[in-house]
């Protein structure tokens, strides 16, 4: 017990946290965490989906709001605390890099006066370039984070773990390698995402925070639909085309790093995610 | 600017979010405009009234001109029609519903904008840290908060450099993509560079290691101000556990 | 083994075993120490850190980027590490500091000896992994940097200091101790309540130092300490390098220029193309060919004897670039009373004409140099380039006459490979002469063989050098230099002035503004200072 060793226990690829004793029973619990928060989300939409009031006359229902919030917030809180404490150094600082982005590239592309959202580049990006697991986390904090300037984004952390964790296995998968198959897997994650989303919007905010947003549920309503089917429908005509955008503006700026700079992160080298010859040196 | 506060970090988060969730419990838009009041009151007392109302303005009225065009125009379940225009029909109901969503996610926007104007961040991360969340919470909301000012002046960098080298912006949706594609590498490259280094800086100050942490800042915590969240807690919790009662599916009206 | 150990324990035993009288103010750092020395371990070779690097590649590079490198740095001595930009010195330091870790990234074959416990390395699976943790309080490194070293989640100096030792678990009263006597070593302790954020370059340099220090390493890595510090900033770094080697710290000096500090080391090695192609003492290796063909910067003899230096201009020409009775101050930088930045202020420039424009830090000269192509715009009086008023222009037109280099170039370069991104924007300017001219600029810069390298994989030097070759391939009627000698190496600097000198042959305008009013006598045709606002002969 005298002093820190100078080198780390052996323990193959082992996370940069390092803990040597119990990492199997760590191991399961992290993923009984990650199973955890992922039923949460899930059953928290068939939930709401299912009691949705028939009735809405009498105003936005409070009891859908709170389900939607609590289960949808525990969800994210669990899968954050499931990957946090195991993520190497290295890709814990990128979330910082992602959320700045995600606000700052956000803005940018908003200046182009495209009718899309555009917050997630950073969030797709680390997940291009650390994995589903680092992607899911960083979704959930950067609406952490960010909701201290726009508490609105708050509920919505569910849906931005899912477009980080969705994210993460289209690059494993080897879907950044095809140029065009970058926008697909994008809009597959939108369709998701939306879906997921949509309770969260019609329940909590009784609406969509845009104006063209809002309009397009205007369509659907004024044709009669409930008011979580006519955002629905939104979600789905929005957010599928968004994501195609991000996921292809995150495979231009992918390709647009330095190889060295992109295959310094083990999960580019390991997945083969990105095209190209593969790494000089094979990878643990 | 900001006077500081006498309160514990997670003294004011506590009050924020039990406020929050107590108003979206009760669902009265009575309470929503008291508590939005309150908060703007504070807010101003604080000296961060401005920053709060601006930032809520930005928030708040496109989602309040969208939920009135929506739910005041097209609101299918309403039965007093006020006006019709062809498919539009405004109704008592759906004026009262867009009232009464905007009020609610008014209350809690200014609640949560004036806890997070007036909170001193390294206070909130010390507290959260003592509390054993994670450190690797605590470095992501106090890094990002100290970056996101700091990208407003590297963009205009890039920008002034890459105008110096004859990029010209101008109209039209495709140049201007192509223009912020040109200003994405460097701002993402930099970025993830930076990054990079900052993960071996971290590493050799010990940041990976496992093992208890100790921490220099020290935040007091009055016991008054503890036995305030404990009441805070409990009270959210049974307005919850009302509201869940009441209108449990099937359980009756609303 | 346990992670909850003081920090400082284990520093403390090198420095023990190095028999060297630990200050005070160290030995207050150290106060938690109760380790004993490891028996026999640096006595046994009296180095505190050897190396043997057989080879090092980063993760997916073909070409290793050091290799045949054996080392040792002892206590109590400045070793000096000296090489051109590119050479490897950064890669060396952060490898020898465990900021890169075998096997995470890159391929080491070799070993790395610190206080006697050997680690050998074969680039496999089961090599050892370094603990960065423990690792960092033996070895330090500050990087060139200095904001790289800070946490950026710590409001104050005083907690950006404790960073460390928060990490390791110290407990609280030791922390304090540990804060006061390392602030006070490195002159912070007036700094101790600021903002990081907020300091100066030089304040910010001495806090990575202090924070590399608090852990009491007995090696020290600082990677070209004295880069863009100003006299005062240079005095205070070298007062604590000489106050850290008499404590018994190795301190391991990583610097493209020969400088009175290198010069003031107790051991050379001088690194070219990733090996130490010599070492001694610097005497012997001063006016050796091995430090000659590296790029290492040798102050005295570049400036003195330019390379080229341009023949003056023909004085009755129309002048090419004309300020007058220019005046701007920046918006909200306080009262109304304050002066503004640049009063009044005239200049002239005739074709072929090199003028250089010295002045404090803070004097305005950046400020200067933007409105030449209206990324500023004056508040009064008037910028003509080539007789026309350039108001009312917007700069990206502007940047076809008038060619500026900013001072970061990373923040200037954005396309894939070096040709693409000489080549921006030339079609428009040269039509079909638009390849010529982008190979033109790369080989004026030395360049030509890296035309299809990403311009980030660059070394920093060559990143510069290509963002003078974006600028020159316009071939601009004039020319503006912002600092234009910082971070390059001896090459580099020779390619700078050749290129300057070619531009002013071909009648370009060149405005230059330097902190080195050396360089600035030796390469300007008339050099004019910035003060109060206004420009004067100097």
């Amino acid at each position: 017990m005298s002093q820190q060793s100078l080198i780390l226990p052996a323990t193959g690829t082992g996370p940069g946290a390092g803990s040597a004793a119990g990492t199997a029973k760590a191991r399961r619990n992290r993923r009984l965490l990650e199973l955890a928060g992922a039923v949460s989300i899930a059953a928290t939409y068939i939930f709401l989906v299912l009691t949705q009031p028939a009735d809405i006359a009498n105003g936005p229902a409070s009891f859908s709001a709170l389900v939607a919030l609590g289960g949808f917030l525990l969800g994210a809180v669990l899968l954050i605390a499931a990957a946090l404490p195991v993520l190497p150094t290295s890709t814990l600082v990128l979330m910082p890099v992602a959320l700045v982005l995600n606000v700052v590239l956000g803005q940018l592309m908003g200046s182009t006066g495209l009718p899309f959202y555009f917050d997630a580049i950073g969030t797709v990006l680390i997940a291009v370039l650390a994995g589903p697991a680092a992607g899911a986390a960083t979704g959930a904090l950067s609406s952490i984070v960010w909701s201290f300037f726009n508490p609105t984004v708050l509920p919505f952390a569910a849906g931005a773990a899912l477009i980080g964790f969705l994210a993460g296995l289209a690059a494993r998968g080897g879907l950044f390698r095809r140029f065009y198959l970058a926008p697909v897997a994008g809009f597959v994650t939108g369709i998701l995402a939306g879906v997921v989303s949509a309770p969260i919007a019609a329940f909590v905010f009784g609406g969509t925070a845009g104006l063209g947003t809002g309009a397009v549920v205007s369509a659907f309503r004024a044709m009669g639909d409930t008011l979580l089917a006519a955002i629905t429908k939104q979600a789905l005509i929005s957010d599928p085309m968004d994501k195609a955008i991000v996921f292809a503006i995150v495979a231009l700026l992918v390709y647009a790093l330095p190889r060295r700079t992109s295959f310094q992160f083990p999960f580019v080298r390991r997945f083969r995610v990105l095209a190209g010859k593969g790494p000089a040196t094979p990878e643990a | 600017m900001r006077a500081p506060s006498t309160l514990h970090p997670l003294t004011s988060l506590t009050a924020a979010g039990c406020t929050a969730v107590i108003t979206t419990a009760a669902g009265t838009w009575p309470l929503s405009l008291a508590v939005a009041l309150a908060a703007v009151v504070l807010a101003r007392r604080a000296g961060a009234g401005r920053r709060v109302l601006g930032t809520a303005a930005a928030v708040l009225l496109p989602l309040g001109l969208s939920l009135l065009l929506l739910h005041g125009l097209f609101f299918p379940e309403g039965r007093t029609v006020l006006a019709a225009w062809g498919p539009a029909r405004v109704t008592a109901e759906g004026l009262a519903f867009a009232w009464e969503a905007g009020t609610r996610t008014g209350a809690c926007v200014l609640v949560l904008l004036l806890f997070s104007f007036t909170v001193s961040a390294p206070d909130l991360v010390a507290a959260l840290a003592a509390r054993g969340l994670p450190p690797q919470f605590g470095f992501v909301l106090a890094s990002a908060l100290t970056l996101l000012p700091a990208m407003a002046g590297r963009l205009e960098r890039i920008r002034a450099a890459q105008e110096s080298r004859g990029l010209v912006l101008r109209g039209g949706v495709l140049p201007r993509l192509a223009a912020v594609r040109l200003q994405m590498v460097p701002l993402v490259l930099g970025l993830i560079e930076e990054s990079g280094n900052r993960a071996q800086a971290l590493d050799a100050r010990g940041f990976g290691a496992a093992g208890p942490r100790t921490s220099y800042r020290q935040v007091t915590d009055p016991p008054a101000q503890r036995r305030l969240r404990t009441a805070m807690l409990l009270l959210t919790a049974a307005a919850v556990a009302l509201r869940l009662v009441a209108s449990w599916p099937g359980a009756g009206p609303v | 083994m346990t992670a909850t150990e003081p920090a400082a324990a284990t520093a403390a035993s090198v420095l023990a075993a190095a028999a060297a009288a630990t200050s005070s103010v160290l030995a207050a750092a150290a106060a938690a120490a109760t380790a004993p020395a490891p028996a026999g371990a640096v006595a046994a070779t009296g180095a505190a850190l050897a190396a043997r690097i057989g080879s090092f590649s980063f993760h997916g590079e073909a070409t290793p980027a050091l290799h045949g490198l054996d080392l040792s740095i002892r206590p109590g001595i400045l070793t000096a590490v000296l090489g051109g930009s590119g050479s490897g010195k950064t890669t060396l330091g952060k490898l020898l500091a465990g900021w890169h870790r075998p096997g995470h990234s890159g391929t080491l074959t070799g070993s790395l000896t610190l206080a006697g416990e050997p680690l050998t390395f074969r680039g496999l699976e089961d090599d050892p992994r370094i603990n960065p943790s423990a690792w960092s309080t033996r070895v330090g490194y500050v990087p060139q940097d200095a904001a790289a070293m800070l946490s950026t989640v710590r409001s104050t100096v005083a907690e950006e200091l404790a960073f460390g030792l928060e990490n390791r678990g110290t407990p609280r009263p030791d922390m304090l101790r540990a804060v006061a006597g390392t602030a006070e070593l490195t002159g912070l302790t007036a700094l101790l309540a600021r903002d990081p954020a907020t300091l100066s370059g030089g304040e910010l340099r001495r806090l990575a130092m202090a924070c590399a220090v608090i852990q009491n390493p007995g090696v020290l890595v600082l990677d070209e300490p004295l880069a863009s510090l100003d006299a005062a900033g240079i005095i205070q770094v070298r007062d604590l390098i000489n106050r850290l080697t008499g404590a018994g710290t190795a301190v391991v000096l990583l610097s493209q220029s020969a400088d009175g500090l290198a010069r003031s080391a107790g051991h050379w090695i001088i690194l070219d193309g990733g090996t130490a192609s010599a070492s001694g003492l610097p005497r012997e290796l001063i006016r050796s060919a091995e430090l000659a063909r590296t790029g290492t910067v040798l102050p005295r003899v570049i400036h003195t004897v330019p390379a080229v230096r341009a023949s003056a201009p023909e004085p009755g020409a129309a002048p090419v670039l004309e300020l007058e009775g220019l005046g701007f101050g920046y918006p909200g930088t306080g009262d109304a009373a304050r002066e503004p930045l640049l009063r009044d202020l005239g200049l002239t420039v005739r074709p072929g004409e090199i003028v250089a424009v010295t002045g404090p830090n803070g004097a305005g000269k950046s400020t200067l140099l933007r409105h030449l192509n209206g990324l500023l715009r004056p508040h009064t009086g008037e910028v003509r380039v080539q007789g026309r008023s350039i108001a009312g222009t917007p700069t990206g037109r502007i940047a076809a006459s008038v060619g500026l280099l900013f001072q970061h170039p990373r923040d200037q370069l954005f396309e894939r490979t070096v040709l693409r991104e000489a080549s921006f924007g030339l079609r428009r300017l040269h039509g079909r002469g638009a390849g010529a001219r982008a190979h033109e600029a790369l080989e004026a810069v030395g360049l030509s063989g890296a035309a299809q390298s990403h311009p980030a994989e660059l070394p920093a030097s060559q990143q510069r050098l290509l963002a003078l070759a974006t600028v020159l391939a316009r071939c601009p009627a004039v020319l503006a230099l912002d600092e234009p000698t910082v971070g390059l190496d001896r090459h580099g600097l020779e390619r700078l002035d050749h290129a300057v000198a070619a531009a002013a042959a071909r009648g370009a305008a060149v405005v230059l503004v330097t902190h080195d009013a050396a360089y600035a006598r030796a390469t300007a045709h008339r050099v004019l200072a910035l003060d109060g606002g206004r420009l004067r002969e100097g």
